[in-house]
């Protein structure tokens, strides 16, 4: 017994190191501790997407000077039992406000229903929630608007023609249903010359099933494809390498949803045709302003669009591209 | 840790045994509270007059948190105990929920009798441990390998039902309101200050704990993870008993799955992928040998709780995910390297 409690005051001794550096990341507000304690909950914590959000909340809460953002969420982004707890656990501490990326439309129905029931505030951000009758405001791109920009591109590169395959995301994931949804009709309403192959496969949540998958689906269409849409960025990063694993790279038109390193430099070699781009770092600013707002009593909208366009080889250099391209990521 | 006890010694040795043993026994349950204290005093050093984590809610909200766990791991306790391992726990969990998830959302089974959606989902549960007994027993291959393999395929069978999306029966018609209530912490929800799936999986490890000590089943679980060939000459039924064992513990990862949809309201097959290794380590974590022949409930619900606790005490602190992963490895590895070290000293002394 000893020994386990030895052992167990070296993880409180761990505990305490790690407790003691998590203090500077907090924003102070002008004497004796924030005002507002505002917990944003992204949908995972590994993507790139989520430090530009994170990016934006902090932006927020520097400018605002009033209010300290904790930010956590589960490490994957289909692990719903995790956001679950997390959404629990904020709700136990009793923050000011909840900003939350849910990681399914309805398992979480109950939990921001709960969260209100206690007094606190919900904004959603990026991703939708099935019933919105009791949140503050739903901050997002409009996804299904993503998914017609990415159409349109495929479309004008390949001039109306072709066979076309959508990778789909992850079942419930509504932000990416939604990009699917507005691909397809668009393709069908304004390209019909196009002909969708294969819009039935999911191609899981890391680059790494992506990528397994993404080449399981080329090699098979191999002969007809024309045109690929991957409709999130660890989806696309799979897909570009699957693309250069069965030597099509360059040869097919390929359209990636959200920017990163290896999909921006083939967009610079061409291999990548379009990149749609949303703006998380606005996304995270607008979900913590919009809560401030709130917690303020100021009126807020319902329904925040954060807007989307697309890169493209031709216009990359511009600098409002640029800016999207790379967001600012949130450093410690 | 649940072996038959050698017969105490006479006079003032006595006591001292007792102590002893008592000891032993709760060991876990020690730590799980030790655990519980480091973090208690951690959060209120942190956010002094707000701090939240030694409270009821938070332990209605933790107790929430661990239940679909600790159901699986009062199963997978049994199945390492009789020397096995269940890699399928998670896809089966999975599997029963969408399985609960596709029988309401039938008309045959109204939301005012949801009962037979419910036994399917734990029939399927049994079924799927029937599968993994009866590979392990007859075709004589090790459990680590059948468990793997059927663990794609019940994640494959939990795909093809749900037609690899997400089955959302309707929560206002289709499901029934104590089904949704039944891990809620809605003040309305709670019996004795707790959801009523929290005391069921209370009662659930009185009675599985009850079926290893007292019973002849219970014995020849012990006898079959200490010694298999010994076991085998002593007439046991081995081939029979991997499949009871391996059924009841089905049993139990189908409860986990009512338990899981009970909390997401949607079945998904997906979401049991990396759960076992959740059940194994609250297992592990409880003083339970891989080797088999040792592993206690009490154990298992210690366990289940320490990894719940540290999952919620880290943020409550504020402390980010990575930190939280690396306390938790360090704490399975230690809670098992203690256990050891402990188990060995008990060894020489008797």
């Amino acid at each position: 017994m000893r020994l386990f409690s030895n052992g167990v005051l070296a993880c409180a001794l761990v505990l305490a190191g790690c407790e003691s550096g998590s203090h500077s990341s907090a924003n102070k507000g002008n004497g004796g501790g924030p005002r507002y304690r505002i917990a944003v909950i992204p949908k995972g914590t590994t993507h790139e997407f989520w430090r530009a959000v994170h990016a934006g909340a902090a932006q927020a809460a520097d400018k605002l000077g009033d209010t300290e953002i904790i930010w956590k969420g589960s490490q994957l982004e289909s692990d719903r039992e995790g956001q679950i707890a997390v959404v629990q656990s904020f709700i136990t501490q009793h923050v000011s406000g909840i900003c939350l990326a849910p990681n399914d439309s309805q398992a979480l129905v109950e939990y921001v229903d709960q969260a209100v029931q206690e007094k606190i505030p919900v904004v959603i951000f990026d991703s939708g929630l099935k019933d919105e009758s009791k949140i503050v405001t739903y901050v997002a791109t409009d996804n299904y608007n993503g998914g017609v920009i990415a159409a349109r591109r495929m479309g004008e590169v390949l001039k109306g023609q072709g066979n076309a395959i959508l990778l789909r995301y992850f079942p419930g994931s509504e932000s990416t249903e939604r990009r699917e949804q507005g691909f397809l009709e668009t393709l069908q309403k304004e390209f019909p010359k196009i002909d969708v192959i294969s819009s039935d496969q999911y191609s899981g949540t890391t680059p790494e099933e992506s990528l397994t998958k993404a080449t399981q689906v080329l090699n098979k269409y191999k002969k007809e494809v024309n045109g690929l849409f991957a409709v999130c960025e660890p989806n696309a990063s799979g897909c570009l390498g699957a693309l250069e694993q069965t030597e099509l790279d360059g040869k097919i038109c390929f359209i990636a949803f959200d920017p990163n390193a290896a999909l921006i430099r083939g967009l610079e070699s061409k291999k990548v045709q379009g990149i749609v781009l949303q703006d998380p770092v606005k996304m995270g600013y607008e979900a913590v302003m919009s809560m401030h707002k709130h917690l303020q009593g100021e009126k807020v909208p319902k329904r925040i669009d954060t807007g989307s366009t697309v890169a493209t080889p031709e216009n990359i250099s511009e600098p409002h591209i640029q800016q999207l391209l790379k967001p600012a990521q949130y450093q410690e | 840790m649940s072996e038959p006890l050698p017969p105490p010694p006479f006079g003032k040795l006595r006591l001292v045994w007792w102590l002893w043993h008592l000891i032993a026994r709760l060991g876990p349950l020690f730590a799980l509270l030790l655990v519980i204290a480091v973090f208690a005093v951690a959060d209120h050093w942190k956010n002094g007059e707000n701090s939240q984590f030694f409270t009821a809610g938070n332990a209605r909200t933790v107790s929430a948190t661990v239940a679909t766990v600790f159901v699986a791991a009062l199963g997978m306790t049994v199945v390492i105990i009789a020397g096995g391992i269940d890699l399928s726990a998670g896809t089966a969990q999975s599997l029963s929920a969408t399985v609960l998830a596709w029988g309401l959302m039938r008309a045959a089974f109204s939301s005012s009798n949801p009962w037979g959606a419910i036994a399917l989902a734990l029939g399927t549960g049994a079924l799927c441990g029937l599968v993994n007994g009866a590979l392990i027993g007859w075709l004589r291959v090790v459990p680590f390998i059948v468990t793997l393999g059927t663990m794609r395929a019940y994640l494959g069978f939990g795909n093809a039902l749900a037609k690899e999306t997400t089955l959302r029966p309707d929560t206002a018609t289709q499901v029934p309101q104590w089904l949704q209530n039944w891990l809620s912490v809605r003040a309305d929800a709670l019996y004795f200050g707790f959801p009523l799936g929290v005391w069921v999986a209370l009662v659930l490890a009185l009675l599985m704990a009850g079926l290893l000590r007292f019973t002849v089943f219970g014995r020849h679980v012990f006898a079959l993870g200490s010694n298999e060939t010994a076991a085998r000459l002593c007439g046991i039924n081995v081939p029979g008993m991997k499949m009871a064992v391996y059924s009841l513990a089905g049993l139990f990862f189908g409860i986990a799955g009512l338990y899981q949809f009970s909390r997401l309201s949607v079945g998904q097959p997906t979401s049991g992928l990396g759960v076992e290794l959740k059940v194994i380590a609250a297992v592990v974590i409880g003083g339970a040998s891989l080797n088999g022949g040792r592993g206690s409930i009490l154990g298992t619900l210690a366990g289940a709780g320490i990894m719940c606790v540290i999952d919620s005490g880290c943020t409550q602190l504020g402390l980010s995910n990575p930190v939280q992963d690396i306390v938790l490895g360090a704490v399975i590895v230690s809670a098992v390297a203690i256990d050891q070290i402990r188990q060995h000293r008990m060894d020489a002394r008797i």
